[in-house]
């Protein structure tokens, strides 16, 4: 009995009636290889242990139909599963109660974090989600509070409205350009004149949110940010960015950090995403709303006890990973290019700057997203269905090249069988 | 000539609260080797593990990972209360009144209606009927639509509700069409110290909080139990409060191995708390009510020629090692978990002794 490491990717087992050959590999699927008659038996096993069984039995041994696939996972970057650093970290990591006092671990991961975001103080918090939520109640802690941000945020469409049903704050909803922008004198126009109060709420908040995810990960330079953030002071009103991807944004425009974030009251950062950390967010602002925070944190039920498990991986995942985002926007673009050569399919080349690539169905082409996508799936690629005619596909540092070389192909051959090739 | 440190050697009995717990080494290693993937995407398998043994070992229909007994708590009354206006009947000394931020009212727009909690920890079923609203006078009541117990009753020394008291209480809510939650951060120390399965214990009820931090010994979480259409709101719920991780089952992992470790160590953690209590007792200028110790938390009464406070008694035991609550000028919590070994409790009590007749602290033993 060969013990396989836990967390090792599948393995398949090729068993040919005539020919009795098995491989096995760790980290990819290999090989069909056939019969005198030309058909293809396979088994495919998801085992911690490989029985590897003489030739002679394998003869014998039933087979299945199913092709042999690899899994490449496109649907998000938070699939990303915790590597044998993380996870060894979260074995040995030092922890303690963090409601009755400080998890050691955890202060190291929001210590870190702040001077990451040149911001005073940092909460780690269990999803991007409550992120966001915490910095807008915060913001906005007294009712009546209204908050300005993009029509196509995530905040806005993802979050189940829980700012409002949760937090009592009205959305005023202001429209997000492709590129992830709001023009900034539509903005202007959607502050509250204070004089209306009598009908109007009050707004307290302006959010953005960078890299913008449902424009296809468009990136906010650090100038719109700025003049974004003077007039959120010029009104005297406070500036959320919406950071689940910042550091994406970041590599991509060559940017630090602390110096795209310059310009907010808070940010929320995901360490669950592209850093590759298994779970959490980061919230970073002053001391002061940090505080605030932390007491909202426990009230939304997110007070975790002896959670340095969870920052000990997410320690690793920001020393390990933030490097590596470069190459997997280097890959996308490689993906990007490959796909809009398709006839059928359409990439918007400009968009891509940081992970994200939206795929779109020519008009006329006899392909459609679902055909695509079950033909994908059935080769073991997974990505999301964003509508009728599109297909999303996000990259990350658990993609190799060759995973997008497989995926390229597979995409070709999934069009030219639909179009009659 | 070596500097001599002033502080006293001495070894940490953290008797604060039983979340204090520290994974054990098989924890440690079930978490670095855990089955994970994104469970808002899809399930991650260690989750539903967990989620499927918790369902079983409470005789419901299925389970809901979160990452707090509040959260277990919050999510669940307003699952029970998702129409607005509606109101729950709770006791006025329970967890969720007094410790959880008023978040049901707060956030979920959930009036509580407080009952006075005996200390046993029950409420009288009387004033539980006279609590809920006649519909008659809906134009200015709001609804009750659930009531809310706690087992074991944390502010009233851990005190157990009997299954005959809990289904009583299932009669009357069932009677006027009202659901039953119970806040069950420790129901299986209640389990283990009334000798009823925790399935039984609760089977009057629509859905139970466990915690699974506390005296099971996980690092994190509890776990909400309920039907699984309750359920199915309760994961809608939990993402919209934020509580939706991505590969969680490296916790699960964890709560998994306390679940198998750690249910049949409570007994002895209460075989403590009764020796601990008995012992306090015995000394002058403190007071334990012993026959309220039923499971692991002791409350302990400084009278008042006793010469000391809670402050300052606290403080003493910090010079010893020892980490306890003060809860008022008054009175001091203490509450035991497996991480305790019988050594400490005895050094416990000797240190008590000492700093009640206000010995210095020459040596640490």
């Amino acid at each position: 009995m060969r013990h396989v490491p836990p967390n090792s990717c599948d393995l398949s087992l090729f068993l040919c009636p005539k020919r009795s050959y098995a491989t096995c590999h760790f980290h990819s699927l290999h090989l069909i290889y056939s019969s005198s008659s030309s058909q293809l038996f396979t088994s495919l096993f998801s085992l911690n242990f490989v029985d590897m069984a003489p030739p002679s039995l394998l003869e014998t041994a039933t087979v299945v139909e199913k092709m042999v696939t690899r899994n490449v996972d496109l649907r998000s970057d938070t699939v990303t599963k915790p590597t044998e650093a993380m996870r060894a970290a979260m074995a040995s990591a030092e922890v303690d109660d963090d409601v009755l006092g400080y998890d050691p671990t955890v202060l190291l991961l929001e210590t870190e974090m702040a001077k990451m975001m040149g911001k005073e103080a940092a909460l780690f918090v269990p999803s991007g989600t409550m992120g966001n939520l915490i910095c807008v109640l915060v913001h906005c802690d007294i009712r009546g509070s209204e908050v300005i941000l993009g029509d196509n945020c995530h905040i806005n469409i993802y979050e189940n409205g829980g700012i409002s049903t949760i937090g009592g704050v009205h959305p005023r909803q202001a429209k997000n350009n492709d590129d992830g922008t709001i023009d900034i004198d539509l903005i202007e126009a959607a502050i509250r004149d204070p004089r209306g109060e009598l009908m109007f709420p009050s707004t307290r908040l302006i959010c953005l949110e960078n890299s913008h995810v449902n424009s296809g990960g468009r990136c906010l330079s650090v100038e719109y940010t700025d003049r974004v953030g003077e007039v959120a002071k010029k009104h005297g009103l406070k500036l959320h960015i919406d950071g689940a991807r910042i550091f994406n944004a970041s590599a991509a425009l060559g940017v630090p950090v602390d110096r795209l974030v310059e310009a907010a009251d808070s940010v929320s950062v995901c360490l669950s995403k592209g850093i590759g950390a298994p779970v959490g967010s980061v919230i970073v602002g002053s001391k002061n709303f940090i505080t605030k925070a932390k007491r909202l944190q426990k009230t939304l039920s997110g007070g975790m006890r002896q959670i340095g498990i969870l920052c000990a991986a997410a320690l690793v995942a920001l020393k390990e990973n933030v490097g590596k985002l470069e190459s997997d926007h280097k890959k996308t673009r490689l993906l990007a290019d490959g796909l809009n050569e398709i006839k059928g399919l359409r990439v918007n080349p400009c968009s891509i700057e940081t992970n994200i690539i939206f795929i779109d169905i020519v008009d006329g082409s006899r392909t459609t997203t679902e055909k695509i996508f079950k033909y994908l799936e059935e080769r073991g690629i997974l990505l999301m269905q964003e509508k009728a005619s599109r297909l999303r596909v996000v990259l990350h540092h658990q993609i190799s090249a060759s995973d997008v070389q497989y995926t390229l192909s597979c995409f070709q051959q999934a069009v030219q069988i639909e179009n009659g090739n | 000539m070596a500097k001599v440190a002033e502080k006293m050697v001495t070894r940490t009995v953290d008797l604060r609260s039983d979340t204090v717990t520290k994974p054990t080494e098989t924890m440690r290693v079930a978490m670095a080797n855990a089955e994970v993937d994104d469970d808002v995407l899809g399930r991650d398998p260690s989750c539903f593990r967990l989620e499927e043994e918790m369902a079983k070992i409470t005789g419901k229909e299925a389970a809901l990972f979160v990452p707090s007994g509040t959260m277990g708590n919050l999510i669940s009354v307003l699952v029970h209360c998702d129409i607005r206006g509606s109101e729950v009947i709770l006791g006025d000394n329970s967890h969720i009144h007094i410790y959880e931020n008023g978040g049901i009212a707060t956030l979920g727009g959930v009036h509580p209606r407080t009952v006075r909690n005996n200390e046993d920890g029950t409420m009288d079923i009387d004033l539980i009927e006279a609590a809920i609203r006649d519909p008659k006078g809906e134009l200015v009541y709001p609804t009750t639509r659930l009531i809310c117990l706690e087992n074991s009753h944390g502010n009233t020394g851990g005190r157990c509700l009997s299954v005959e008291y809990t289904e009583r209480v299932g009669e009357v809510a069932k009677q006027h069409g009202l659901k039953l939650h119970i806040d069950g951060a420790r129901i299986f120390n209640a389990s283990v110290a009334l000798g009823v399965p925790v399935d039984r214990l609760v089977r009057a009820a629509d859905s139970v909080s466990v915690c699974l931090s506390k005296g099971i010994g996980a690092p994190v979480g509890s776990v909400i139990v309920g039907s699984n259409s309750f359920i199915t709101k309760a994961r809608r719920l939990r993402k919209t409060l934020g509580g939706g991780m991505r590969q969680v089952g490296i916790l699960c992992a964890a709560a998994l191995v306390a679940l198998h470790e750690n249910v049949e160590k409570l007994e002895s953690d209460h075989k403590n708390a009764r020796f601990l209590a008995d012992g306090l007792n015995e000394i002058k200028g403190l007071r334990v009510d012993t026959s309220s110790v039923e499971t692991n938390i002791i409350y302990i009464e400084i009278e008042e020629n006793s010469g000391t406070t809670a402050a300052k008694l606290s403080k003493d035991l910090e010079e010893y090692g020892i980490l306890i609550m003060p809860m008022g000028t008054s009175r001091l919590r203490v509450v035991f978990h497996h991480q305790i070994s019988d050594s400490d409790v005895r050094y416990t009590l000797s240190c008590f002794e000492r700093a009640v007749a206000g010995e210095p602290n020459e040596n640490g033993n």
